[in-house]
């Protein structure tokens, strides 16, 4: 059996591992990080770990330095009974702060897109083949409110906050909007490794939960001019909406008048927004303001 | 069995700690070695998972350790149904007042098959738990726009499939399928309340004691999921898809695979709505949720490997015949 000052050493050992999770989300939280793996929604909670998992370390030294050795039993608990057996326990706990604290924070670009497979249309909804802006469709109600609003504007611009929605909305009245001006935001994607000035996608992650779920959206774009554009680079590319045949499907593809490179923004990813016609006039109001 | 004394683990210790110096020492060197697609992809995914499960396991344990500590094994038996039809509606609609994701669940039900639940009410409560709750079915609402009925399904045959699970493991399995014995936890029991600090140390103890049971489970889970999602090209499974039961194996090897969370799951299937048949969407959605790799390391932590296999068989079974069968109606 584990004798006392065994478990006295495995107590001061889980602390040490627990008070290490504690101090990576600490790091995360401060390094701003957090985005590149979990939605905003999931972060708030996340933040709040630190607590029980400092709680969780505190309890595990008084026992191991006041408690009395008679209550510390192991006899319900399986504490791993060979040094071996213990190693590999606390590897496997150490890896992922390992792998956290040595590589950098990245956020998922085109390898991750190639693997998940990069979606070119918004497939939740089924294209409208009215001419005006109707839909008898109740649930597609919010797409179409987006979509009279977006073409309205002289330039159609795809806030992250709504950029699935938006992207939705364009997608859904594909032949309305041909020939609209556009400027969207994201990375380049290419579905195959080439020349890096060829036509691409401008992409982003749809993430609901976290990074496992995480679903590349991209719109195509024809950059018109020869432009060096390597794969993962953030542009901000402006032009008109076409609808273009590929694949026996109808797809919208930007035919760029600007691409410019722009940094990684803070938030890497998309999410979905409960009601994107009330963030659109939200961010309306905040645009107006900074003018 | 061996003793784990200090003195045998200093052997093990010593050059543990050289390669930890030899990594920390070299890795900023050969940075070129890690920095490559694969190794970033494969962080961003593993943390990602990993975090995303943390707070719920956390809440899972700590839970678990209050019932341990603070409710008397009576009371939970005396609120469970003793006939086991009600005990399984009990069990289906627990899911609703406890909206907990799976990774939360399998500590809490661990500790409520001690305090007496009976083995197929906490298999019920498992299987519809993470499906049958207000959070999941909004999730799935808001991702099929357009086809509400794929909602209405999903929370249908969740229901079913654990109904008849439920009812199958009642009346074939009468031996305890636990893989540890109810005798040892007892004897843990005993003197759990004379910890040093009181009740509130001693609820702090325990949920690090189940943070670490389960937390291992759980890191070998994240691990296997987070390779296949990096080096397994999705198309490459596709070519099962073009047969005519072929889409419902694909879309369940997926959801197996993916190991979403089930409040996210239905964005994921959305996007292989003109794809694939609405049926086998359903089958992706309410088999994720029940068995992927991430709870079936946790579920061979909780039951003896044979049941868990059975299990396991149990729930593929109904979900695929289920899903096949609704596919006329979607």
């Amino acid at each position: 059996m584990n004798d006392s000052k065994s478990i006295r050493l495995h107590y001061l050992f889980r602390a040490a591992v627990l008070l290490a999770f504690a101090y990576y989300i600490w790091h995360l939280t401060n390094e701003n990080a957090l985005s590149y793996y979990v939605a905003p929604a999931l972060a708030r909670w996340i933040k709040l770990c630190p607590f029980p998992l400092g709680l969780m370390a505190l309890s595990l030294i008084i026992q191991a330095v006041l408690g009395k050795s008679a209550m510390l039993c192991n006899c319900g608990h399986r504490l791993p009974a060979s040094p071996l057996a213990s190693g590999a326990l606390y590897g496997l706990f150490l890896f992922p702060l390992l792998l956290g604290f040595v590589l950098p924070d990245r956020a998922l670009g085109s390898a991750a897109a190639v693997k998940k497979g990069m979606s070119f249309s918004y497939s939740a909804v089924e294209p409208e083949k009215s001419v005006r802006f109707e839909s008898k469709d109740p649930y597609a109600q919010e797409f179409t409110e987006l979509a009279k609003i977006l073409y309205e504007q002289p330039v159609i611009p795809v806030y992250p906050a709504i950029f699935s929605e938006a992207f939705g909305a364009i997608d859904m009245y594909k032949k309305q909007f041909e020939g609209k001006e556009i400027a969207v935001s994201g990375f380049v994607y290419r579905d195959q490794a080439g020349e890096d000035t060829g036509p691409f996608a401008v992409s982003r992650f749809l993430v609901q939960c976290c990074t496992a779920d995480a679903t590349p959206l991209g719109i195509l774009v024809d950059p018109v001019r020869q432009q060096h554009l390597p794969a993962d680079a953030w542009v901000k590319v402006q032009g008109k909406i076409r609808v273009v045949p590929q694949d026996g499907k109808e797809l919208i593809r930007i035919e760029a008048s600007s691409i410019t490179p722009i940094a990684q923004p803070d938030a890497p990813y998309i999410y979905t927004s409960a009601d994107s016609v009330e963030t659109w006039h939200e961010l309306q109001k905040f645009a107006n303001k900074e003018k | 069995m061996t003793a784990l004394s200090p003195m045998k683990i200093i052997p093990l210790l010593l050059p543990a700690a050289l390669l930890i110096i030899l990594v920390v020492m070299w890795l900023p060197e050969y940075q070129g070695l890690l920095n490559n697609e694969y190794v970033h992809t494969f962080k961003t995914g593993f943390i990602g998972i990993l975090l995303e499960a943390l707070p719920f396991i956390l809440a899972g344990a700590l839970l678990s350790s209050l019932l341990q500590v603070f409710v008397p094994d009576e009371v939970i038996s005396r609120w469970i149904p003793k006939r086991a039809i009600p005990g399984i509606l009990f069990a289906c609609v627990l899911g609703i007042v406890f909206p907990v994701c799976e990774c939360g669940m399998i500590p809490l039900v661990r500790r409520l098959i001690q305090k007496g639940m009976p083995v197929y009410v906490a298999i019920v409560f498992i299987l519809s738990g993470p499906i049958l709750n207000p959070v999941v079915y909004g999730a799935t609402f808001m991702a099929f726009r357009n086809h509400p009925e794929l909602a209405y399904a999903r929370m249908g045959l969740a229901f079913a499939a654990a109904f008849l699970i439920g009812l199958i493991v009642y009346c074939t399995v009468k031996k305890s399928p636990m893989r540890w014995s109810a005798q040892r936890e007892m004897g843990d029991m005993a003197h759990s309340h004379a910890v040093r600090g009181g009740r509130l140390t001693s609820v702090f103890v325990h949920t690090s004691e189940e943070f670490f049971e389960m937390g291992k489970y759980l890191l070998i889970g994240c691990l296997l999921t987070a390779a296949l999602q990096t080096f397994m090209v999705r198309d490459s499974l596709a070519a099962v898809g073009g047969q005519p039961l072929g889409s419902y194996l694909f879309m369940m090897g997926l959801a197996f695979a993916l190991s979403l969370c089930s409040t996210s799951d239905a964005f994921v299937a959305s996007t292989f709505l003109h794809t694939f048949p609405a049926g086998s969407l359903v089958a992706f959605m309410v088999f994720g949720p029940m068995l992927d790799f991430k709870n079936a390391m946790m579920l061979m932590a909780l039951f003896k490997t044979k049941f868990a296999l059975y299990l396991f068989f149990l729930i593929f079974a109904c979900v695929f015949i289920g899903s096949v069968l609704l596919s006329p109606w979607l």
